[in-house]
Parts: C-alpha cells; sequence; structure tokens
C-alpha cells in the first residue's frame, strides 16, 4: 500500500484531501457511463479508468444497464492527490461591499445623479432567475434587487434578448452599465455569446462608457475578465455586490 | 523555408487572431516563434493585454505563456518579470502601463517560457511596437486576446494570422465555412478612393454619424444614436437619390432587416473596418444573393491561417483532410498552415 494511504489522522491544511468517516482518507464518490453493455467486462473497465483517474482501491458499488449498449456507474475510490489551501488565492471583485442604503448615499455623494442599469438574459436562454435575483424589486433570499435602490433605474429586460438589442437599450437610455446573465451553459454556449457582446460594445463605441458585468453559475471574475468584461459574477451574488463594484467603478473610471 | 521567414518582407508587425476560444492560438504562436528560432529571425513578442484581465499570478493558467529563444525581444510588466523562468535583460522601461504594472521591454538572456502582455489600447500599442521595430527586428508577432476579433483592427497590425481549429465545430465542413466566411469579411474591398471616400473619413474623424450620401455629392446625417434595430428608420431615410450609407458602429441583422430589398441592393454599405459585421456565414450569403453589397474604409491583411486539428472536447480531425479542406475553401491567395503537423 502507498503512503498516501496510510493513516494521518490530523488535519493539516497544506495537505488537504477529500473526507469520507475519516480524516484523510480521501474518499470519493463518482458517477459516470461508459459506451459499453453491463457485465463483467463493463465493471472491470470502469475500475481501470478510476485506476488511471488516479484512485486508489477502486470499487463499483453499483451499475446498471441503460439500454443500447451504456452502462451507469456509481463508484468508488481512493484519491491519492492533495491540494494546499493555504497558498490558494483566487481572484474575485475586489471592491468594498456596501448594503442597499450605503450605495444610495453613495450615489448622493459621489455621482449626484440617477445611474443607469440595464440587464437581461442574452442569447437563447431563457432562464430568468439569475438576473432577476438581482434586478427585481422583490430581490432573492432577502436582499432586495436592484428595482428597489433610490438612485438606481433598472431597466430589465428579460430572456432571450439578442446581444444587440440589449446594447441598443443601452445606447438608448445611456445606461451607465450593463447586466449579462448566462444560466445556461451547456457546451460552454454562454463563451461565444458574452465575447460576442463584448465586440458588439466594441464596434458601438460604447466599451469604455459603460460598465460591463455579466454573472451566472458558471461565471468566474477571472473568466470575465478574460473574455473582456469589467467584472464577473458568480453563485451567491447579491444585488448589493453588483451594485457596489458598478458605482465604484463608475467614479474610479471617471463616467459620473 | 518557414512561413514567417516569407512573411518578414511584406509585413512588420503581425497579429494572431483567435476565430475561437482554444482555436490554437497559443499554439500556433509557438509554433511560428520555434520555426522563426530555426531560420535564426530577430523577433519581438507582445500581447494585446487588456486593463485587469486575468491577474491570477498562482495558477497562471491564462497568461499566454511562450517559449522563447534567447536574444528575441518581449515586453512583460513589472509583476511578470519576477515570475519569468528565463533569464530576462531589461532593456528598457516603458511608460506603458497594464494592470500588471509598467511593461518593460527586454532582451531574452537565457531560453525559457516567459509570460506576455501588453499596452492596453490601440494607439499606445502602435508606439510600443514603433519603439519594439528601433532595436532592429525583424517582424514583430503580437498575440491577440483569446477570441476577440475586435484587435484585429488594422490600427494594430499591419496583418493578421488566422488561427482556426476544430474547436469551432464537429464537422469539417463547418469549421472551414465559418473560417472562409471571416477571411472573406476580412478581405473584401475598399471604397475606392474618391469624393465620397473622403466625405466619410472626414465624418469619422468627426462626430462620426450614420451618414447618407446622395447622387449629387450631397450628404445627410442621421440623427441616430446608434443603427442597431434602426432599420425601420433607415428603410425610410435612404430614397432613389441615395448611392452610400455610412454606419460608424456594428452591422448586425437588425441595422438591415427592414429595409426594403430593392433598396439594399441599391446602395452601398459603408463600415469602418471588417470587425464591424455581426453576421453569420448563411446569412451573409443569403444577403449577398440578394444584392447587398459592403464595403469597408480599411480592409484587414490575413498574411496566414493556421488550423488546429485537435479540440479540447476530445475530438480531432485528420491533419491531411482539415489542411485539404481549408485551403480549398480559402484558395491560393492565403497560405494554411497546420501547426501541429510542423
Amino acid at each position: 500500500m502507498s503512503n498516501t494511504t496510510t493513516a494521518t489522522t490530523t488535519l493539516d491544511l497544506t495537505k488537504i484531501k477529500p473526507y469520507g468517516d475519516t480524516m484523510n482518507d480521501g474518499m470519493v464518490q463518482m458517477s459516470f457511463t461508459l459506451p459499453v453493455p453491463a457485465g463483467e467486462e463493463a465493471c472491470e473497465a470502469a475500475r481501470l479508468l478510476m485506476k488511471k483517474m488516479g484512485f486508489d482501491e477502486p470499487s463499483v458499488v453499483y451499475f446498471k444497464d441503460l439500454g443500447i449498449g451504456y452502462t451507469y456507474f456509481v463508484c468508488y475510490g481512493k484519491c491519492t492527490h492533495t491540494v494546499d489551501y493555504t497558498a490558494i488565492k483566487v481572484t474575485k471583485v475586489e471592491v468594498e461591499i456596501m448594503d442597499r442604503l450605503e450605495c444610495e448615499k453613495y450615489i448622493n455623494e459621489n455621482i449626484k445623479r440617477t445611474v443607469t442599469m440595464v440587464g437581461a438574459s442574452t442569447g437563447t436562454d431563457a432562464h430568468t432567475v439569475g438576473i432577476d435575483a438581482i434586478m427585481n424589486m422583490k430581490g432573492f433570499h432577502g436582499h432586495f434587487g436592484l428595482e428597489r435602490y433610490h438612485g438606481i433605474n433598472a431597466i430589465n429586460m428579460g430572456s432571450q434578448v439578442p446581444n444587440e438589442e440589449l446594447v441598443a437599450k443601452a445606447i438608448e437610455t445611456k445606461a451607465d452599465a450593463i447586466l449579462v446573465s448566462q444560466t445556461v451553459t451547456q457546451k460552454d454556449v454562454h463563451i461565444p455569446n458574452l465575447t460576442q457582446m463584448v465586440e458588439l460594445c466594441e464596434a458601438e463605441g460604447i466599451r469604455d462608457k459603460i460598465v460591463l458585468v455579466c454573472g451566472g453559475p458558471r461565471i468566474s471574475h477571472e473568466l470575465a475578465q478574460e473574455l473582456g468584461y469589467d467584472a464577473g459574477f458568480g453563485p451567491n451574488t447579491h444585488a448589493e455586490d453588483v451594485a457596489s463594484f458598478v458605482l465604484t467603478e463608475i467614479v474610479r473610471r471617471g463616467l459620473v | 523555408m518557414g512561413l514567417l521567414y516569407q512573411l518578414k518582407d511584406q509585413y512588420k508587425t503581425l497579429s494572431i487572431v483567435g476565430m475561437a476560444k482554444n482555436a490554437g492560438k497559443t499554439t500556433a504562436l509557438n509554433y511560428l516563434i520555434e520555426e522563426a528560432m530555426d531560420e535564426g529571425m530577430f523577433l519581438g513578442v507582445t500581447s494585446t493585454g487588456r486593463d485587469g484581465e486575468t491577474c491570477d499570478l498562482v495558477t497562471n493558467t491564462d497568461k499566454p505563456k511562450v517559449y522563447l529563444d534567447t536574444g528575441t525581444i518581449v515586453t512583460v510588466p513589472v509583476q511578470l518579470y519576477e515570475l519569468a523562468e528565463t533569464g530576462l535583460e531589461i532593456i528598457k522601461k516603458t511608460r506603458f502601463g497594464t494592470a500588471l504594472g509598467e511593461l518593460l521591454i527586454c532582451r531574452v538572456a537565457d531560453s525559457g517560457y516567459v509570460q506576455i502582455a501588453g499596452p492596453v489600447n490601440t494607439a499606445d500599442h502602435r508606439k510600443l511596437c514603433e519603439e519594439i521595430a528601433s532595436l532592429g527586428v525583424d517582424l514583430i508577432l503580437i498575440d491577440g486576446a483569446i477570441d476577440r476579433k475586435s484587435i484585429a483592427a488594422p490600427e494594430t497590425s499591419d496583418a493578421i494570422i488566422l488561427a482556426t481549429g476544430a474547436v469551432l465545430s464537429r464537422t469539417i465542413r463547418k469549421v472551414v465555412e465559418e473560417t472562409v466566411h471571416i477571411v472573406n469579411l476580412y478581405s473584401m474591398d475598399r471604397l475606392e478612393a474618391g469624393p465620397v471616400r473622403e466625405m466619410i473619413a472626414s465624418e469619422i474623424a468627426g462626430e462620426n454619424r450614420i451618414t447618407l450620401v446622395k447622387k449629387g455629392g450631397q450628404t445627410q446625417h442621421l440623427d441616430l444614436k446608434t443603427g442597431l434595430g434602426a432599420s425601420r428608420f433607415l428603410d425610410e431615410v435612404i430614397d432613389d437619390e441615395t448611392t452610400h450609407v455610412y454606419i460608424p458602429g456594428a452591422l448586425t441583422q437588425s441595422v438591415i432587416a427592414d429595409i426594403h430589398p430593392a433598396k439594399l441592393a441599391r446602395v452601398q454599405i459603408v463600415l469602418k473596418d471588417p470587425t464591424r459585421i455581426f453576421i453569420g456565414a448563411l446569412p451573409w450569403q443569403q444577403l449577398k444573393k440578394r444584392g447587398f453589397h459592403v464595403c469597408v474604409m480599411e480592409k484587414i491583411e490575413v498574411a496566414a491561417v493556421t488550423v488546429n486539428p485537435f479540440s479540447p472536447e476530445g475530438y480531432s480531425f485528420d491533419h491531411e483532410e482539415l489542411l485539404r479542406a481549408m485551403q480549398d475553401g480559402i484558395g491560393d491567395r492565403i497560405p494554411v498552415v497546420d501547426v501541429k503537423l510542423g
């Protein structure tokens, strides 16, 4: 047995690994489908694959024939790798988060006019849950949305809005910020859609005049910046996070 | 004879632009650099970094990391200088800032991997390229941002190398179609010299409004903030006398959708450059069939197309088949190179 599976039962943050029922046992449960008919050979294939993935003691605890030559597996294995938790640095939106009242005060003191934000769920995406949580008056989980903020004119265009319509609206309303929501991300459809938005803003010559922000379950600040956005917001974001960033950015970039 | 070696006499600066994320842009850059090293060329390498773009200094995932040979000139911001795995000799500190500190122009003293960054805007980029050129390099390579094509704009570089690959689609036909569409757009005709061109050029330098040019040479400026969604309005103002319509911003379906087909076939749409076009391959061909014509003030030189037959999604094409299909689609005017074949 390799030394990675010997029991060290104390937590070492520089070498963390999955927890099953004992510290550092490395136990992982995973499920996947293989394009082969169910049987002994299929189970062995699943075990070998887990071995290749670097798991010790791989075992298939459940499998089921999915029909027409596909088999679904639930497997256990012991992870042999560790991660240094103490060395992790994640690029986050670096801004002091103000609550709703502080945001309103900030607008009064620093911007001294109504701030317009146009938002939509763009492209083929029919899910409004994200943009609604940020913009709708009732907000989400006890955090009021942008429509409730004094001094913010929040325009929620809803779902399946083409990028060009959103840009046209932003130009028409002289918006200070565009908020793009992307909930559906299968096969990375959100990536070309998000970059097209940036390109459209560039082509229309408004990119440097607006704060461009995107959000969604698979969006990180890092990805957003890579795609050419000013900021990106992942899960557990509320209206005040977005508002704080946009307002601070407006002042920082002198767009007041 | 390497590709770059043939191109160096024609162009001083080359940008590498990706058709999509993971189209193999960095692979293309590394391929070209390797080839240039074999030829003994003196290269300058920089990038179109944007303000705040990927600041993660820990994982080093997104900043382009390229292998450079001794002697190459490269631009590195102060914060990345300390992280370079090579010996870098600072030639000059520039006044151009990036999110990662001021830019340094360095000479690679000991070959290895370097993370490159460059200035934020195109004007600074021009000046930086001039400074690098003054050091006597044969050619400057600019690594474009991930899949953003707006950086292909002619202000930035003399020509581009378009990186395309399997990531675009699971069928070769579609990969070729999309790539050929972009190549065709980029090499579209410039508006011929003459009074109309001068008029539009002065409008670009001035207020940059949507402008209609009439037969007698009179101009009509429209009080529209954007062409997006304004096709019905455009349809009303285009009359029998209108010959050219200059659109300063983006050209999308909603700009032209409601213009009467007969009017659309009669007028010439003029754009600043081909990066303003946001119409896909298929609808574009349909428009062309209906007599739609567009020209640009400045076109984009495509010096070469690189193909990468591998997709990060796990599928790949046959090297020869993709290369042949792409060359057939593009024609003989532009060389096509497989960056994985070598």
